[in-house]
């Protein structure tokens, strides 16, 4: 029995009146994709961005594979092998692709100056792994392509060796050929024991991809299921109506449960 | 030959800065055949880069302050007041310079840290910080010695401002200048070198040579001509004068900062995409704090460095000197929106200002068609800037 990776437990947050995030908790194990979904507005984005350090929790716990965190700031969350990848990529425009990688986590020299030849050598090895047409890194982000972009805000993750990954609709602006190589980094992560928090609205995506999905509306968590016990339509009423699925068990999975059976996914026919 | 349009067209070459280089030429040219010759005399030339100085110095980093997506309007006014407190403790209060300076250095952060918490931590826009400012330490530079000019005769001190003794003779002047081009010679064998190392396609040799040239040919020339005034009563030519000395070690230190330390990374990082800045974990309000800190220590050698060319300190030093600093930062292609913008761009952009200004006083251009000038030069400046940047696709 082991504590889960991660353990958001009764987060709340508000903004002015508005009650963006209302008491909700959610658990996330190694080499697990937990998919977040909802409408715009219900709150994931928000809860996320709170484990990512980038907005103060009002109330509620941060469990860090069972150690209570306190995630203050990006910084914070970085340390504790947080990584997350926007929906807008956090990308600086004017700068490029070797400067957005490492950009807050500079390499330096002895001498505390940037280390640009390192930074350089070590961004190739990374880009390289994750799209080899990917050559064009010394000219500023904003001249690259969708793919290439998502390329750099994913290499951060990759090269800080995410053990917590946060991924905000990394396929939305995606071409089909670039959305399947994220498909194929996430199960890659996914064995490698990263655990994944998956925001999308893409139902294909959410029930090729993830294990569990946990359904959220008005800052309010739904409910949570294994991903493979519930239908396409059970998720959407829970989306629009917030109405929990008859006769279907929950699954938060307090604690780790022995080695689960591998779910379904596209890349694995007999999943299917 | 159409190897060699190839290699010139894929060149990491700033061309926004060589088209400057040639306005300055150009400008030049044309004020020497209007005043007969005198605007490139050595001695006009000492005078403008002596008197560019104190402008150069603050642009530098009002550059960083506008790549932040800052502004900082009240740059003239601290300055003024900086200036006239250092010359009241040198004068009145009978200080030493250095300990006059210091305190100057100590008010000059403290303004400083004000305005930038004001903007950092709460969020003012530094527009209306600084334009309160403007009026402010306008009106503190007046109260200091309640108007009256503080005259500074420390003979040493002076020197700093340039004048009369300020050149530091011909054998130091060649001698900084060799330095300099070898620094420049060593700077391009040492980035061939990385490039060849890490197998990167850099320019070829005749190209990284011609770029290498013009920089040198500019120092060896400025060497040659300061070190060709000589003032009539005294028995050796003056050298390089010692303010553009100060401009020089200020805009070195600043490219330093920019292309070498984090902090210039993301000062640039803040200004390009301010959100992605905060998210992936850059520390925005300290740097925005460290950043007018800068600010500070720079306003503080500019005071300095006026007060001692003017051999006194008065309650309206460097009024107006906000607009001729942002317009040599947006000529050297420092672009208002934030997120572009060079230390060597600002130089250029300096020196573009005053050559205006003074080329036309030497012309007996009257002060209020040189304000109309000058004034639209600024918006010329910006209009260029909008249109090279359409031009160019660059956001």
């Amino acid at each position: 029995m082991t504590a889960p990776l991660v353990a958001l437990k009764n987060i709340h947050k508000a903004f002015g009146g508005v009650r963006a995030v209302d008491d909700a908790s959610v658990n996330l194990h190694p080499g697990e994709v937990v998919a977040l979904l909802g409408h715009n507005g219900a709150g994931k984005s928000t809860l996320m961005k709170m484990l990512a350090g980038a907005y103060p929790i009002d109330a509620g716990e941060v469990l860090i594979r069972g150690e209570k965190a306190h995630i203050r700031s990006p910084a914070d969350a970085q340390e504790l092998g947080i990584e997350t990848i926007y929906q807008t990529l956090a990308l600086a425009d004017n700068l490029d692709a070797v400067a957005n990688l490492f950009l807050g986590r500079e390499l330096l020299t002895p001498w505390r100056t940037l280390d640009d030849l390192r930074m350089d050598a070590d961004a190739r090895k990374v880009f390289a792994r994750l799209n080899k047409n990917f050559k064009n890194f010394r000219v500023p982000v904003r001249r690259l392509s969708g793919g290439q972009r998502q390329t750099v805000a994913i290499s951060r993750a990759l090269y800080f060796n995410a053990r917590i990954l946060i991924m905000d609709e990394p396929c939305a602006a995606l071409g089909p050929e670039e959305t399947r190589m994220v498909g194929e980094l996430i199960l890659q992560l996914k064995a490698e024991g990263v655990g994944i928090f998956l925001i999308s609205h893409d139902m294909h995506d959410v029930f090729s991809l993830s294990d569990r999905l946990a359904v959220m509306k008005n800052g309010k968590m739904v409910g949570t299921y294994n991903t493979r016990d519930v239908t396409e339509d059970e998720v959407l009423g829970m989306i629009i109506l917030g109405k929990r699925p008859e006769g279907k068990a929950q699954a938060e999975r307090l604690q780790a449960e022995g080695p689960r059976r591998r779910t379904h996914s596209p890349y694995n026919p007999a999943d299917r | 030959m159409s190897g060699a349009l190839q290699a010139l067209r894929q060149a990491q070459i700033d061309w926004r800065l060589v088209l400057m280089g040639a306005v300055l030429v150009g400008i030049a040219l044309i004020f020497n055949v209007l005043s007969g010759g005198i605007f490139l005399s050595p001695e006009n030339l000492y005078n403008i880069a002596q008197q560019t100085a104190v402008v150069g110095i603050v642009a530098t980093v009002v550059v960083l302050i506008i790549v932040a997506r800052h502004i900082d309007l009240s740059v003239g006014s601290v300055m003024g007041f900086v200036g006239v407190l250092v010359a009241y403790l040198m004068y009145t209060g009978g200080w030493s310079w250095p300990a006059a300076a210091l305190a100057g250095l100590a008010v000059a952060i403290a303004v400083s840290l004000y305005q930038g918490a004001l903007t950092a931590v709460l969020g003012v826009p530094s527009f209306v910080v600084t334009l309160g400012g403007l009026m402010s330490f306008r009106g503190a530079a007046f109260l200091v010695a309640d108007g009256k000019t503080q005259p500074v005769n420390d003979e040493f001190f002076q020197r700093l401002g340039g004048g009369y003794d300020g050149g530091i003779g011909v054998t130091a002047s060649w001698v900084l200048a060799g330095l300099m081009c070898a620094a420049l010679t060593w700077a391009l064998l040492s980035k061939r070198r990385n490039q060849q190392r890490f197998g990167v396609q850099g320019n070829p040799l005749w190209l990284d040579l011609a770029v290498l040239a013009v920089p040198v040919l500019i120092v060896l020339g400025f060497a040659a001509a300061m070190n060709s005034y000589q003032i009539p009563n005294k028995d050796a030519p003056q050298g390089i004068p010692i303010p553009v000395l100060i401009w020089a070690a200020v805009a070195i230190a600043l490219s330093f900062i920019v292309h070498r330390t984090r902090f210039g990374r993301y000062v640039f990082a803040m200004g390009g995409n301010p959100d992605a800045a905060a998210l992936v974990g850059i520390p925005v309000r300290r740097v925005t704090l460290m950043l007018f800190v800068l600010l500070g220590v720079l306003i503080t050698i500019a005071a300095v460095v006026s007060i001692a060319r003017l051999n006194a300190g008065t309650n309206s030093l460097g009024t107006g000197m906000e607009l001729y600093v942002i317009a040599a930062a947006v000529i050297g292609g420092t672009a208002l929106a934030g997120g572009a913008g060079s230390i060597l761009g600002s130089v250029l952009g300096a020196l573009i200002m005053q050559s205006l200004d003074s080329g036309m006083l030497l012309l007996d251009v009257s002060i209020g068609k040189r304000m109309v000038i000058i004034g639209q030069v600024l918006i010329a400046a910006v209009v260029f800037d909008v249109l090279y940047r359409k031009w160019t696709g660059e956001q």
